[in-house]
């Protein structure tokens, strides 16, 4: 099963990863994620006191304004703050801190591909770094339909667009319990989807097989994820 | 993505809107007919239909020939702007036309005008003491423009604010009449309004015998204008006992 | 956490409508222990769906669609554009979703609900990715004319799925479309040819005529969608608005006419989505598309 990729990489390998947190002053909690070229920076402001109209007062609300790299925000990036709005509120403890917006603001510094995969995880990384309180953190990744039927994962920009289809995907890390593994019934919740979103037509086979190759991709960012967050943590109380 | 965002290109319609006064409406005033056959004292058959959305609060859908609107009540409830207290109910009212309302390619937006003439012409007939601190809302949409829109909507927003049990003094209804040459033409289509010299339009209560609005515009004579205020009474008394029996045939279904 | 016990206690001394008031969700789930809905529809039955074409007399192309009280008017007016050099012989569609404040008590005027724009681009994405319009159909002059379609749904009444309504209104306004007859005159603009000044210049017109009859689109792939609430072990197909508020997971699923995924679409929510979940909103989109299909298909023979 070979197929060539641009830039060398094997269907399943992801671009380099780069994360740093704690980067700009002003807001409460801020991140860069950056996956190969695609780069996006993320800042969280709140809690703050009150909600918005049509939002339910007795919990936590989430107000996402999206920043494209230049020009105005259209329809697609109207559907990205739809979306990020309902992964962050889905992975957050909204009961909390009831009566409250936290605004979580992403800019686009650059982008080459699996954009709102990289926003999401910018977005996780800021609002863990402002200690927002979340049940889990999302991973996202982008999976590609090659006209083969080959699945890449986190395609760049040209590959993106030579793709017949493909699908951002969002799934909660891996936790580490308490409790013996099996214990809960059912699927892991690692395997469970937070967030799909599909363009182009594939078949359900093919659908499935972009939720399991995403699955096995989203268990080593997650992996990643920890061991920077870890480092952040012993750099941050090194210094304080 | 197969299609292009076509927001850049520019784009117009092959259809040829006439702009000139069509030959039938010359002089010679006595041998033309209307557009859709009517006579000049006649007005379209009625349509009238409540409760056509359900998450409003009262709403309603009137067709009167091509001219299609439907009206939705929401309220009364919390006023939205924070305002002065106030011991009246507030009414607010929008109008706005779809995209395709009418042929000739017009943008679908509200109609500030229309909107403050149709608040004009509910004040008056509104308890408003009924529900104070409150704000009414009146929100119509113009499907398909096909001539006197707005006493369309006007009617239509009347038997919405019944059917969400709105406190009124009586039903309101509205008629519109046309002058072209020396003719009187009642509830005009949209060609007759091209070419008018005039219109004249009235809303009143029924019952009461009473009116809350009266619009002239353009040229009228003296005689001109009695002879359509008299038309105007006339028909909208006789819509009014439509809107009546649409009422009463949506409490009879309602009760079965 | 003495709420939901309390509510159980309650639950035999209140009224009905108060309960379901004060504690929606305990009421929505008392209902799915007996495998039934608050309006007596099994859990994965879909509402009744009413299609009706050609209402809107000033465009070219219109219809209605109902599912349940949800309401859609999807109307398509045909303009003549100038193809891009890049497809010189494609046409092009445009597609707007708008929600009126007479369609919901949430939408205000001057204000556009967040929901129209998402659910704009989804259809766009749709359409255009199923091809289901060959958009070369649309070519009139290569190079020089091409027509636009401008699809416009209108949101009349929102009681929940509304990209399933919107989805099938569109579908149903493409069936419903003639293409107007149309010819090039002099100054290189189509113009249209109505029936009498085509007797009347019938030597100029018949030479020059670029559309010589009224025609339909040939619709290749036809997509259907399905909307679905995920709570706990329940799969809802198509909610109502008050179901949607109430359990916040939905996922839409849009087949193509040979049952391939043209969208499967989740944002977030309680609920996780796990394989054999994904599976039955699969199946029940597939139910639900051949009960459609069957929906369309009476309308075509009429």
């Amino acid at each position: 099963m070979e197929i060539d990729r641009e830039d060398g990489r094997t269907p399943n390998q992801l671009r380099p990863l780069a994360c740093s947190r704690n980067i700009l002053h002003r807001p409460h909690g801020s991140a860069s994620w950056s996956q190969g070229d695609t780069k996006v920076l993320a800042a969280v402001y709140g809690p703050k006191a009150g909600t918005k109209k049509n939002e339910n007062p007795e919990k936590a609300c989430f107000e996402l304004i999206w920043k494209p790299k230049s020009g105005q925000i259209g329809k697609a990036e109207k559907e990205y703050e739809m979306i990020l709005k309902r992964t962050i509120q889905s992975i957050c403890v909204l009961t909390v801190n009831p009566n409250t917006t936290t605004s979580v603001i992403i800019q686009v510094v650059h982008d080459d591909g699996s954009l709102l995969p990289c926003a999401i995880n910018a977005a996780c990384a800021a609002l863990v770094d402002a200690g927002i309180p979340m049940k889990h953190l999302a991973v996202a990744i982008c999976c590609c339909l090659a006209d083969n039927g080959y699945v890449v994962l986190d395609p760049n920009k040209l590959e993106e667009k030579k793709m017949t289809a493909f699908a951002y995907l969002v799934f909660p890390n891996t936790t580490l319990s308490v409790l013996p593994e099996g214990s809960s019934e059912g699927e892991p919740v690692e395997h469970g989807l937070i967030t799909s979103v599909t363009y182009g037509v594939m078949s359900v086979d093919d659908y499935f097989l972009c939720v399991e190759n995403g699955r096995a991709a989203t268990a080593s960012l997650s992996a990643f994820i920890r061991k920077n967050f870890q480092q952040g943590q012993r750099d941050s109380s090194k210094s304080g | 993505m197969a299609s292009k965002p076509g927001a850049a290109t520019s784009t117009y319609s092959p259809k040829i809107v006439a702009r000139t006064r069509p030959p039938i409406f010359k002089d010679s005033d006595l041998d033309w007919t209307r557009p859709d056959g009517r006579g000049f004292h006649q007005c379209r058959p009625a349509l009238l239909q409540t409760g056509a959305v359900s998450s409003a609060s009262g709403s309603a859908y009137a067709e009167f020939g091509n001219t299609k609107v439907i009206v939705s009540v929401f309220g009364p409830r919390e006023s939205k702007k924070a305002m002065v207290y106030s011991d009246v109910g507030r009414l607010n009212c929008n109008v706005s036309y779809t995209t395709f309302a009418s042929p000739s390619a017009g943008q679908g937006t509200d109609h500030k005008e229309y909107s403050s003439m149709l608040h004009k012409a509910l004040e008056g007939v509104i308890m408003t003491e009924t529900f104070p601190k409150t704000t009414v809302d009146v929100f119509a949409l113009v499907l398909e423009s096909g001539g006197s829109d707005l006493p369309v909507v006007i009617s239509c927003a009347s038997l919405a604010l019944v059917d969400a049990g709105i406190m009124m003094y009586d039903l309101i209804t509205a008629v519109s009449v046309s002058c072209i040459g020396k003719s009187l033409m009642i509830d005009p289509v949209t060609e007759e309004e091209g070419c008018e010299d005039g219109s004249f339009t009235m809303t009143c209560m029924p019952s009461r015998y009473e009116i809350t609005q009266l619009t002239i515009t353009g040229e009228w004579t003296t005689p001109n204008i009695n002879e359509a205020m008299q038309l105007c009474l006339d028909a909208c008394s006789k819509l009014g006992e439509i809107m009546r029996d649409c009422l009463k045939q949506a409490a009879s279904a309602s009760d079965e | 956490m003495g709420l939901p016990d309390s509510s159980q206690d309650l639950s035999s001394e209140m009224e009905v409508d108060a309960f379901r008031k004060i504690f929606p969700l305990r009421f929505f789930e008392r209902h799915l222990s007996e495998s039934l809905r608050p309006d007596g529809r099994p859990l994965g039955k879909a509402r009744d769906t009413i299609v009706n074409l050609g209402l809107v007399s000033s465009a070219d192309g219109s219809a209605l669609a109902k599912i349940g009280y949800t309401t859609m008017l999807a109307a398509i007016r045909m303009e003549v554009m100038t193809p891009s050099t890049d497809s010189p012989d494609e046409g092009c569609i445009a597609v707007e979703f708008h929600m009126p404040p007479i369609c919901s008590p949430t939408v205000r005027p001057g204000r556009p609900a967040d929901a129209a724009p998402v659910i704009s681009k989804r259809l766009l994405d749709t359409i255009s990715s199923c091809n289901m319009i060959d958009l070369k159909e649309l070519c009139l002059v290569s190079g020089k004319a091409a027509w636009m379609g401008y699809l416009d749904i209108y949101c009349l009444d929102a009681d929940g799925a509304l990209f399933d309504a919107a989805l099938l209104s569109a579908v149903a306004a493409f069936s419903n479309l003639q293409i107007p007859v149309v010819a090039l005159n002099d100054n290189g603009r189509i113009v249209a040819i109505t029936g009498e000044e085509k007797q009347d210049n019938a030597s100029i017109t018949e030479k020059e005529a670029v559309n010589k009859e009224r025609r339909k689109l040939t619709l290749k792939n036809i997509p259907f969608s399905l909307t679905c609430i995920l709570h706990k072990n329940y799969i809802l197909a198509d909610p109502t608005a008050e179901e949607e508020s109430i359990m916040d997971t939905l996922v839409t699923v849009v087949l193509d006419s040979s049952d391939q995924i043209v969208s499967f679409n989740k944002s977030g929510g309680n609920a996780l989505a796990h394989t054999s979940a994904i599976k039955s909103c699969v199946e029940l989109a597939k139910k639900r598309g051949n009960e459609l299909k069957q929906i369309l298909g009476e309308m075509d023979v009429d």
